[in-house]
């Protein structure tokens, strides 16, 4: 409970945030085990999403996303060619 | 010419991607070697010196150029040289500066170009943009980036990210917790040109200068930063004359290649395995009650890694957030660390690692959530990461040092002219950890920054500040075989009135967390005096350090006594976050002792002439030295410190004795 002055003799942990991760079939192109998952994950030059395998950590496949991820400034919905 | 974009870089952990089929870069045969990077080895590596050599000139030459006190004695501040976009902005080289921006660079850089538009760029650019959720840290952090042409090629970037002494914002300077969005944060900037042809944009500057506190000082900085730039343009051309673009190219791969494999191997060295660790932050300043948990799990198998932060906490709702960039800068300085690594920082060294990261956790915030204090929760993850692999390093882990709390304040003096102090006052300073090594240092930056401490002389200057005491406390060191650092006490009296922030994301625990048998260091708390009449008649001077005095001080961020305000494990919890901000009157005096750094190995294996050592120079006392050690030390070390000695007989007793009872 918070009290007077900013004091404080309980706490809470707030809400924890989780990234999705989707199953994808087939087999891991390096060991062979079905555990490959697509997620999106930030690497040495930038994000990209990838497909995994949750055993060895081989990436099945990667595709570049934005430079800065999913977050789109608003003027990109604009086209480039509308723009000066 | 075009530039071979073949040779960039492979999706490295892709089985198609693993760099030279697996192998050492020593174990290439020579003929492979230069047909891959274009030049021998001896070529690369001169060239890779060369990059740092260029950081080195470039920050000398803003050091020189700079007015504000932030840059010239700060060192807030770092550089960075990037290959061309055919190479995916990779960046082989920063200056050894705040490293916080290390890991930053390779990114903001390709953010603000690509957005930027690489074909309207050309030589004599200069592009500017300080949006933290593009470009990372805060938005005073203004990230610069000069294109360079060889020939007519685009071959290079050189930047500089500078922090700037204002960015518009509701606090003067920017700092505080407080803030509640980005609008209050104050002036983002997206990627724009700030200099065509090497002269400034009009409508570029005249955006920012009028819009910022301080603009005779931010103008100036401005200007010296493109002809620091312009000098490391130079350098590059000089390197491009004498070696050529395709060994230039080539070495830019080689540096990020080589740094790649340091961390690889350093991987490879340890058990596959989940290792898992976390940081809690206090609280923001919207709520004392909750607090933030960073949480990591580092899945590791052979070279590769991915380090995940599911399970993190929300963003906060006030500005101690973190924007993701922030991540890969703290992930890369924990390596380091854990690895005892000298490997050289680029963008390399995050190659063989993924990173799982959430978005709106409180180090992933989105706009508008606020970012200003980013260094709260990078630097918490930086923790939570280190933490993790302590579990898994045993007697080669790290233990934890101080959090740093800081202190911000403005005013106005009596002629009217404004004033800003910024994170010189505070808890700034602080110990290191212990390590397998040897004791830990004392008066260090945290871990994550790398920053100067202006002189004492200069910040007086600067602002209506005196710096009253800084000096190391007694019994604050976490006890080990190895002992951490002790912890710094300073005291500031702010000579007119003042509005202050303030913000320590630590204040329940100490972050000095001891390993490998170990202890924590002590944990230290933030109080006030404000000028209130009879306390400064019975303290005109000095503010004494016993606890009679804290009783009429106000408790800003510490677990301490309700009643008596001194410092206990088991009192009430005061925020940092209870005031946005804090208005004193002129003679205010405001004390900050930070946490002890933590220890290494058990204490009662620690040699007892180190202890007496100890004893003798002020960072243990008597009592501590026979109570955390076992170790009885007869003397008087304030009178007589080299008649000290050590009571052989009562020491192996005690510590027998002691030993028992606690079960060693």
């Amino acid at each position: 409970m918070s009290g007077q002055n900013g004091t404080s003799t309980t706490r809470r942990i707030a809400p924890p945030i989780e990234m999705t991760r989707e199953q994808v079939a087939g087999a891991c192109p390096s060991c062979g085990a079905e555990a490959l998952e697509r997620y999106p994950v930030l690497a040495e030059n930038g994000w990209y999403t990838v497909v995994k395998c949750q055993r060895c950590l081989v990436s099945a496949s990667r595709e570049r996303l934005d430079h800065i991820g999913d977050v789109q400034p608003l003027v990109a919905s604009l086209e480039d060619g509308d723009l000066y | 010419m075009t530039i071979d974009q073949s040779l960039s870089h492979e999706a490295p952990t892709t089985v198609a991607g693993e760099l030279h089929g697996g192998r050492l870069l020593r174990d290439l045969p020579d003929d492979e070697f230069l047909a891959h990077y274009q030049g021998d080895r001896f070529t690369m590596s001169i060239l890779a010196a060369r990059f740092n050599y260029v950081m080195e000139h470039v920050c000398s030459h803003l050091l020189r150029g700079a007015f504000s006190p932030i840059i010239r004695e700060y060192y807030d501040f770092s550089a960075g040289l990037a290959g061309p976009p055919g190479l995916d902005y990779a960046t082989a080289a920063v200056a050894k500066t705040l490293p916080v921006f290390f890991g930053i660079m390779r990114d903001a850089i390709a953010a603000t170009v690509d957005e930027f538009g690489v074909g309207r760029i050309r030589e004599g650019d200069l592009l500017v943009c300080n949006d933290s959720y593009r470009v990372g840290t805060h938005i005073n952090d203004t990230c610069f980036v000069r294109p360079v042409f060889y020939h007519g090629e685009l071959v290079s970037f050189v930047a500089i990210r500078g922090h700037m002494l204002d960015m518009g914002g509701i606090v003067p300077g920017g700092f505080s917790a407080a803030l509640n969005s980005k609008y209050e944060v104050g002036l983002t900037l997206p990627p724009m040109l700030l200099f065509r042809d090497d002269k400034p944009v009009k409508s570029t500057l005249s955006l920012i200068l009028d819009n910022v506190r301080f603009g005779d000082i931010i103008l100036p900085d401005l200007l010296s930063i493109h002809s620091a730039l312009a000098e490391g343009e130079r350098l590059v051309h000089e390197s491009l004359d004498k070696y050529g673009i395709d060994a230039y190219l080539g070495a830019v791969r080689y540096a990020c290649d080589a740094s790649a494999e340091t961390i690889r191997t350093s991987f490879e060295a340890l058990p596959d395995g989940e290792y898992v660790g976390e940081d809690v932050m206090d609280c923001d300043a919207a709520d004392p009650d909750t607090a933030y948990k960073i949480a990591v799990t580092i899945k590791k198998r052979g070279g590769r890694a991915e380090i995940d932060l599911t399970g993190t906490s929300e963003s906060a709702k006030t500005s101690i957030n973190c924007a993701w960039p922030d991540i890969k800068s703290v992930t890369a300085m924990a390596l380091k660390y854990v690895f005892k690594s000298n490997v050289p920082f680029t963008s390399g060294i995050l190659r063989h690692v993924d990173i799982v990261a959430p978005l709106g956790t409180v180090v992933t915030a989105q706009a508008p959530t606020p970012v200003m204090m980013y260094f709260e929760a990078s630097f918490a993850l930086g923790r939570a990461i280190m933490n993790a692999f302590a579990n898994v390093l045993g007697p080669e882990a790290i233990a934890g040092g101080t959090d740093a709390p800081t202190h911000y304040a403005h005013g106005v003096l009596p002629d009217g002219t404004p004033w800003v102090e910024m994170a010189t006052c505070g808890g700034m300073m602080g110990p290191f950890g212990a390590t397998s090594i040897g004791d830990a240092d004392s008066g260090e930056t945290n871990y994550f920054t790398n920053y100067m401490l202006p002189p004492i002389e200069s910040i007086e200057l600067n602002s209506p500040v005196m710096l009253m005491r800084h000096e190391y406390l007694v019994d604050t060191a976490g006890p080990g075989t190895h002992r951490g650092g002790a912890a710094t006490l300073k005291d500031s009296q702010w000579l007119t009135a003042a509005t202050a922030t303030m913000v320590s994301s630590h204040g329940r625990y100490s972050t000095g967390t001891g390993v490998y048998g170990g202890r924590d260091g002590r944990a230290g708390g933030v109080w006030y005096w404000n000028s209130i009449e009879d306390f400064r008649a019975r303290h005109p001077f000095l503010v004494p350090t016993d606890d009679a005095v804290y009783a009429s001080s106000t408790p800003v961020a510490a677990v301490v006594d309700p009643e008596t305000h001194v410092l206990d494990p088991k009192g009430t919890f005061y925020s940092w976050g209870q005031e946005a901000l804090y208005d004193t009157d002129p003679g205010a005096v405001w004390r900050y002792l930070v946490h002890g750094g933590g220890g290494w190995g058990d204490p009662y294996e620690r040699d007892p002439q180190a202890v007496l050592r100890d004893v003798r120079d002020g960072y243990v006392s008597i009592a501590g030295a026979a109570e955390d050690y076992g170790v009885v030390v007869l003397g008087d070390p304030d009178n007589d410190p080299e008649g000290l000695v050590v009571d052989g007989a009562a020491t192996a007793s005690l510590r027998a004795t002691s030993g028992m009872a606690s079960g060693r």
